[in-house]
């Protein structure tokens, strides 16, 4: 199972965004700053948006899914319970899951932005695809919902994740770091020897990898770890 | 001069008394614990249902304010960004010469005048945010609210957005947010939960309460582990 993005390139305003790349199975952390074209790379990969140049294939993936950054783009349905079964997904366990058991003939607009995005990443989730996209999942989450994401990312198995995020503070454990340069997606190899050479890392992972205690990973728990490390 | 909160009853906030000093005020605690419902209230788009909310002696209804959304995409009602930033002033029938000076200055206080002739629907999640922000302080408001607006801006973006607010001087920044390294450089942080407010005061006040859970500032925590260790940030 593979998704290959072969010299790609997507023009958007005067920008140029380029990628040629490959995403085996496994959890893929992409990052890089506001408009370095995340969400853009987010959409070619789940066949959303045709790149001016280049072309996509995907060998051996039946299902994709990707959640949008904005949650509300989603819904195409009245109440929470509809637009669970949309998803093709059980609903009582995904209600329970994201917090809103009793609460399944609501308006799914009468949610908070962080309950919805809740409510998505548990359909999203609970669905078994072959490529999971996910644009920003952590933006409107607190800190606890981040984490319990993080856990739940690191159960995903066999298929192909695409981790498309800023976040910095909690992050789940994964296999690939990619980073956006200058609009162009750059690999910075498997984890834990990737780590080094991220250039964007938060400023504790730098700090780390500057005293010579590289994180196993990038998750909370491993960076605390590291740091648990350098103490006398 | 300050934000006043007394007796408040709405849904399911119940805050008894709250008083916010001048300057910048982060909103914090967890998904649904009714900060979204507070910042409305404090920017006048609703009104309590008992109880007072008071920003210098007066009605916030009746101030200069500016509110970014949680659902920046929502805010805009043109499609090209410079029409958008000035579209409180011409709701206003302002001059143009007056509203052109408005725009360029809020453009240039967020840093986007490169993104004013740009289509707002092909802006980046965080250049939206930043044209919503512009076009939230175009009118010089003397409350600005913010709502969990930096969720979709990078930690490099959302430091550059705080430095361009505190240079703005705007009386009363309330601020929203999930990012407990804004919080803990803020004036002034209020801590919710189940629709009450748990802790209020200043950073160093509310945070060591916090320091054993994940709302702990990274960066406070960082400190701390390298002060203990060899390693330094």
């Amino acid at each position: 199972m593979e998704l290959v993005l072969d010299r790609v390139l997507v023009k958007r305003g005067e920008v140029s965004i380029r990628a040629s790349c490959a995403f085996s199975p496994g959890v893929h952390l992409v990052t890089g700053s506001v408009g370095a074209g995340k969400s853009t790379l987010a959409l070619v990969a789940a066949g959303l948006l045709p790149p001016t140049e280049g072309s996509v294939e995907r060998r051996g993936i039946a299902r994709s899914m990707l959640l949008f950054q904005f949650p509300e783009l989603h819904l195409t349905e009245k109440t929470i319970r509809e637009e669970i079964s949309s998803f093709g997904v059980p609903v009582d366990g995904v209600l329970s899951r994201s917090g809103l058991f009793g609460r399944g003939e609501e308006d799914p607009l009468s949610l908070s932005r962080g309950e919805l995005k809740r409510l998505l990443l548990s359909c999203v989730l609970a669905r078994d695809d072959d490529l999971l996209i996910l644009d920003e999942p952590f933006s409107g989450l607190d800190c606890t919902g981040r984490l319990r994401l993080c856990r739940e990312i690191g159960k995903k198995r066999g298929g192909i994740v695409i981790l498309c995020t800023h976040e910095r503070h909690f992050l789940p454990r994964v296999d690939v770091i990619w980073e956006f340069e200058d609009h162009t997606l750059a690999c910075r190899g498997r984890v834990p020897e990737a780590i080094a050479s991220w250039q964007g890392a938060p400023a504790g992972i730098k700090a780390l990898v500057a005293a010579g205690q590289v994180p196993q990973n990038v998750s909370f728990e491993d960076i605390g770890e590291a740091a648990c490390r350098t103490r006398d | 001069m300050m934000i006043r909160v007394e007796g408040l009853s709405h849904g399911i906030l119940s805050v008894p008394i709250l008083s916010i000093p001048n300057g910048l005020c982060v909103v914090t605690g967890r998904n649904g614990s009714g900060k979204t419902t507070l910042l409305r209230l404090l920017a006048g788009i609703s009104v309590p249902e008992r109880g007072s909310i008071t920003v210098d002696g007066r009605d916030p209804a009746t101030l200069e304010r500016g509110f970014v959304h949680e659902f920046p995409g929502k805010n805009s009602l043109f499609s090209i960004v410079s029409q958008e930033v000035a579209s409180p002033l011409w709701f206003r029938h302002a001059l143009c010469e007056e509203v052109e000076r408005a725009v360029s200055r809020a453009a240039r206080s967020v840093g986007i005048e490169g993104l004013l002739s740009r289509e707002v629907r092909n802006l980046s999640g965080g250049e939206q945010v930043l044209c919503a922000l512009a076009t939230a302080v175009v009118g010089n408001p003397a409350l600005l609210v913010l709502d969990e607006w930096d969720s979709h801006l990078d930690s490099d973006t959302a430091v550059h957005a705080e430095a361009c607010i505190r240079a703005m001087q705007i009386p009363h920044v309330v601020w929203c947010t999930q990012d407990m390294d804004i919080a803990a450089s803020a004036d002034y942080v209020v801590f919710m939960e189940g629709g009450r407010v748990r802790y209020s005061g200043t950073p160093l006040s509310v945070f060591p309460a916090l320091k054993d859970t994940c709302w702990y500032p990274p960066s406070w925590r960082w400190r701390e582990w390298s002060s203990s260790s060899t390693v330094s940030s």
